[in-house]
């Protein structure tokens, strides 16, 4: 195409970039992560937040104080949980997009020992764990059958099981498990040999559980023989098989593990925060998983350490829905700003623009 | 008697809940037969409502306003998620997420902060055509629709005429099956592809405000309850063909109108569970959809889900 005399000769070519320094790579991904939040900063702004406040108040009062610190550090539990859960799935690329249906039925398990009172104090809590990993697993190796079996796309699968998991959730809270005391939507208060141990901050059950797990998950994925064959099922399935790795056995385990951990998110919420079964405690998680995965690159150390920064954003968020009245779908706004702005800066990663004169 | 006005009344029902996943699914449609992988639908429903419905407390309370406002909105969306996967590249089921959570947090955060929340406007109102109108009285509530509903047959058989009868059809499904083959022949892949993203959206945007404008009446955060959703499976069900999407949408609005006539009638019996049916319909849907060799993937656009990369030019 011939350009027009005005401008200058030439024109700006876009060739494919293959290789780019793994610092170069950091910064313009580092860049991108900083543009989203300025325009997250900005709607906020724009929201009727006062920029000087939005840095004082939330940045660093958020990092400085010890009660908020600690706060921090409570959300980060079941977020790592969550990362976790999206990276190990997105290794074999199945889209486990199912991870708050998975939540709220590893919250349903573990409630239901509650419920029942179901064996011996000594042991509830452990078997409460087990009740919400496997249920977890179970919600999650569903989809996986419905795609092995009847090619049912996961993305869809997922989804919409979600919902059915809400309304399963739903009818228990408003029927057999509401509350006796006040009528209220939440399942009767755990007792306390079923909540988490706590030994004085930083060293909480929780905290210890999300630890345990991200060295675990590290382990298998990368030192492992499991986390070798997870490579291969990701790069080229076919390759993979002829090459004698039991692809299908490695995609079940990761997904079933995806599922198990998501379980434990949603369990560790409900026993961590409330002591209770609630409508709504899985709000946001789901997409944060995806979005901490997402960012990570399924790495599951760098997964545990975005899933800290996402908890800042939360108790950012929880901050500025007491403060200004934003509704807490600001933090879901915020990160879906910052996955389009990072996502957006791999172009150029993977691409280079050049002056072909 | 009672059992037939049962009936009457639900099947009168059934056009106006199926239009959301009729029109919604013929917008991905559009968008997925040039190629681009299309998740956003959840999202654009809300924008569509929440602009509706805002448009309809800002200006002025009338269809005529609200519905141009829904799908210009959703436009705006569909225009930069097709920057994200057409110009940048970016993995389409990522992009399409994050489009689908920005729009719930944008629509959370546009109708709390502007207090459109549970403000009812009066919307569009029911009309019955002529011929229609002089049978007897109670079937009217048969042919009792909004005025969009009779505009849905017109809707989808332009469609169906520009994808299948058109040049302008044939090389938008030339993008969509074999992009370089296109692009040898001369077509701007990345126009199309763009075109088809904004004017899919245009569609479900179209769906997201008839979803408030005609039905709720009302905005409320998460409104459209992953119907999103259901309109992306059913297009697969649908295999990419818009008639087949509008049986789909039919079915679908069959039994979303019968869910709230069951409690109404008196039957007792589990709300929630009630609720999960159109969920559970769609996975059985989708299974049924995937049965025999190759099942729906046979039919699905060579290039869907890949982005088109020409570097090599100089």
């Amino acid at each position: 195409m011939a350009s027009p005399s005005f401008l200058p000769a030439g024109r700006l070519n876009l060739e494919i970039r293959t290789n780019l320094a793994m610092g170069r790579q950091m910064l313009i991904l580092v860049g991108a992560a900083l543009i989203g939040i300025l325009v997250s900063a900005a709607i906020l702004v724009a929201a009727g937040v006062p920029f000087g406040e939005l840095l004082s108040e939330f940045v660093i009062q958020t990092l400085l104080d010890p009660a908020s610190r600690q706060a921090v550090l409570a959300q980060a539990g079941p977020l790592v949980l969550v990362g976790l859960a999206g990276s190990v799935a997105f290794r074999t690329r199945f889209w486990n997009l199912g991870l708050e249906g998975q939540m709220i039925w590893g919250s349903i398990a573990a409630t239901a020992l509650s419920v029942f009172d179901f064996g011996p104090p000594g042991v509830r809590l452990p078997l409460m764990l087990a009740a919400a990993a496997t249920a977890g697993l179970a919600w999650s190796g569903l989809a996986f059958y419905l795609k092995e079996r009847f090619r049912v796309n996961e993305i869809i699968s997922t989804l919409l099981l979600n919902y059915v998991a809400l309304y399963l959730l739903l009818d228990l809270l408003y029927g057999a498990w509401q509350d006796p005391k006040d009528s209220f939507p939440h399942s009767p208060q755990f007792r306390d040999f079923e909540r988490l141990p706590d030994w004085g901050w930083p060293i909480h059950g929780e905290l210890l559980l999300a630890l345990l797990a991200t060295v675990a998950v590290f382990w298998l994925l990368s030192l492992s023989r499991f986390g070798l064959y997870i490579r291969f099922v990701h790069e080229n399935k076919g390759a993979a098989r002829a090459l004698g790795v039991p692809v299908r056995a490695v995609m079940l385990a990761s997904v079933l593990l995806s599922g198990a951990l998501a379980g434990w998110g949603g369990f560790i919420i409900t026993d961590v925060q409330e002591g209770r079964l609630t409508q709504s405690f899985f709000d946001g998680y789901g997409f944060s998983g995806i979005l901490i995965a997402f960012l990570a690159r399924n790495n599951p150390l760098a997964a545990a350490m975005v899933a800290v920064l996402i908890a800042v954003l939360f108790v950012t968020g929880q901050s500025l829905q007491i403060f200004y009245q934003i509704p807490f779908s600001m933090v879901q706004l915020i990160e879906a700003i910052i996955v389009m702005t990072v996502a957006a800066s791999e172009f150029l990663i993977r691409h280079r623009l050049r002056w072909v004169a | 008697m009672a059992i037939c006005e049962f009936i009457v009344n639900w099947a009168g029902g059934v056009p106006a809940t199926a239009l959301p996943y009729a029109l919604a699914a013929l917008g991905l449609i559009v968008s997925e037969r040039a190629g681009v992988l299309n998740l956003t639908a959840e999202g654009l429903l809300l924008v569509g409502a929440l602009a509706g419905i805002g448009a309809s407390l800002a200006i002025a309370d009338r269809p005529w306003v609200a519905l141009p406002a829904a799908v210009l909105a959703a436009m705006a969306v569909g225009l930069l998620f097709a920057g994200l996967v057409v110009l940048l590249r970016v993995n389409q089921v990522i992009a399409g997420l994050a489009v689908v959570f920005f729009c719930q947090g944008l629509t959370s955060l546009l109708g709390t902060l502007a207090e459109w929340q549970n403000h009812p406007i009066s919307g569009l109102g029911k009309l019955i055509v002529w011929p229609l109108s002089e049978l007897p009285a109670g079937t009217h509530a048969l042919f009792q629709q909004d005025g969009l509903v009779y505009a849905l047959l017109p809707i989808f058989y332009g469609v169906h005429r520009v994808l299948f009868k058109s040049m302008t059809g044939l090389r938008l499904r030339a993008v969509g099956e074999a992009p370089e083959a296109a692009d040898s022949a001369g077509l701007g892949v990345t126009r199309y592809r763009v075109l088809a993203v904004v004017a899919g959206s245009a569609l479900i945007g179209l769906a997201g405000g008839y979803l408030a404008v005609g039905g709720t009446k009302m905005w409320f955060g998460g409104m459209t309850g992953g119907r999103g959703w259901i309109a992306v499976a059913l297009v697969i069900f649908a295999r990419w063909r818009p008639w087949r999407a509008l049986f789909g949408a039919l079915l679908f609005g069959c039994i979303e109108s019968m869910v709230p006539r069951i409690a109404a009638a008196g039957i007792s019996v589990p709300q929630y569970f009630i609720l999960m049916t159109p969920y559970l319909v769609t996975i059985a849907v989708m299974v049924w959809a995937g049965r025999g060799k190759g099942g729906a993937d046979l039919d699905e656009p060579g290039a869907l889900g890949r982005p088109h990369v020409r570097e090599e030019r100089r």
